[in-house]
């Protein structure tokens, strides 16, 4: 699952800013290497989202000094295959920088 | 008289006949070695006519396609795993260790018809052309069918309380009765422990662990642990009626409702005189589910 945050210019569509966090399992074999085999892990790193708890995350980003607007993108995508994502939930900000 | 006395030995005789043809469902004790006969004993339609719903059900769940949909992984595990990493021969004992759950009817082939269907898992892997097409053809024929949960895993949670399980018996969560076979309750397919039998770690009868996934740990330490008190069956069968379609992970409704999502934003000017365009983004995941997400 992967929670991703864009803020693109409004006036040239340019990305100002990206940055994401991923939940995921990393499967290790007993000598601490990763494996993709159910046959091979016996240990995981469990960086998922726990049952129950609330993950909150932060991000703070400067844009280009002459961004007169922006549009923020909070995207979250879950993968079930590992190749292709489904955006499960979006919520999108527009922000105004003009000289007052 | 004589008329009356004609018709009712002929009603007789018909109804005989009818109520001998409605047979109760049946299952053989013994191992099956051919797959044509093994396809159809387990077959999840000999029950659909009864249990139409349930079946169609079933029929859109991941349990239906249980062996098609892993191919990848399995056909790893007995071309690498196996004889490779543990220069092993690949017979029922090891095949069991992925089919105990993909194919608990497993259970009941011969050597060689687990080393058959095996055979056809590799196949449809690694195979081109025409025999690719026929050993996934053959695969989809073999899923998690009825038999598997209302019969063979009911063994598996408490054996020390169910005892030996009877071919014949087909076990339920409900209290209703059939005609068709013989019914036993069994409580135990209404909780969460017997889902967790394959949705977890999978602990093979020699003590080999399979991580397929671990929902189960997860369920029982993170979410029973801070209280949470709904079983799998509650969200993935009952909640909205879902029966045994048994939507998980791949299913993009549940996964949304499993994860609430908050996010909140502002766009300020920063910096004191001199200022450059700033944000800050707050967002808030909350796993509703009862497991970790995501899984597997």
């Amino acid at each position: 699952m992967v929670l991703e945050v864009t803020a693109k210019d409004l006036d040239s569509g340019k990305v100002l800013y990206k940055d994401e966090r991923t939940y995921f399992e990393i499967g290790l074999d007993l000598d601490g290497y990763m494996r993709y085999g159910a046959w091979q892990i016996k240990e995981i790193i469990d960086m998922t989202l726990q049952p129950l708890k609330t993950q909150h995350e932060r991000f703070f980003f400067l844009m280009d000094k002459n961004t007169r607007a922006a549009e923020v993108t909070v995207n979250v995508y879950y993968y079930i295959s590992g190749k292709k994502g489904d955006l499960i939930h979006q919520k999108k900000f527009r922000m105004d920088f003009e000289e007052e | 008289m004589k008329k009356g006395l004609f018709f009712a030995l002929v009603f007789l005789l018909w109804t005989g006949v009818v109520w001998s043809s409605e047979e109760k469902l049946t299952f053989p004790s013994g191992p099956i070695d051919d797959f044509e006969t093994f396809v159809k004993t387990y077959d999840s339609k000999r029950c659909m006519e009864c249990h139409e719903d349930v079946y169609n059900e079933w029929k859109e769940s991941y349990h239906s396609r249980s062996m098609v949909s892993s191919i990848k992984g399995i056909a790893n595990f007995f071309t690498v795993g196996v004889p490779k990493e543990w220069e092993k021969e690949l017979n029922k004992q090891e095949i069991i260790k992925c089919l105990d759950c993909h194919l608990p009817q497993i259970k009941f082939a011969t050597e060689r018809l687990a080393k058959e269907i095996a055979g056809y898992m590799i196949d449809a892997k690694l195979a081109k052309g025409k025999k690719k097409e026929e050993a996934i053809s053959k695969l989809k024929q073999l899923n998690l069918s009825c038999y598997g949960c209302h019969n063979i895993k009911v063994a598996g949670t408490a054996p020390g309380i169910t005892g030996h399980i009877d071919p014949n018996v087909i076990y339920t969560s409900g209290e209703g009765e059939s005609d068709a076979h013989e019914t036993e309750h069994t409580p135990m397919l209404a909780r969460a422990a017997f889902c967790t039998q394959c949705h977890g770690v999978y602990i093979a009868p020699d003590g080999e662990s399979t991580y397929c996934n671990t929902l189960s740990g997860s369920y029982v330490h993170n979410y029973i642990g801070q209280g949470g008190r709904e079983t799998c069956q509650d969200c993935h069968m009952k909640k909205k009626n879902r029966g045994h379609r048994m939507p998980g992970g791949h299913d993009l409704e549940i996964v949304k409702e499993g994860i609430e999502f908050q996010a909140e934003a502002r766009g300020f000017r920063y910096g004191v005189g001199k200022w450059i365009p700033a944000a800050n983004v707050e967002v808030f995941l909350t796993n509703k589910a009862g497991h970790r997400t995501p899984d597997g």
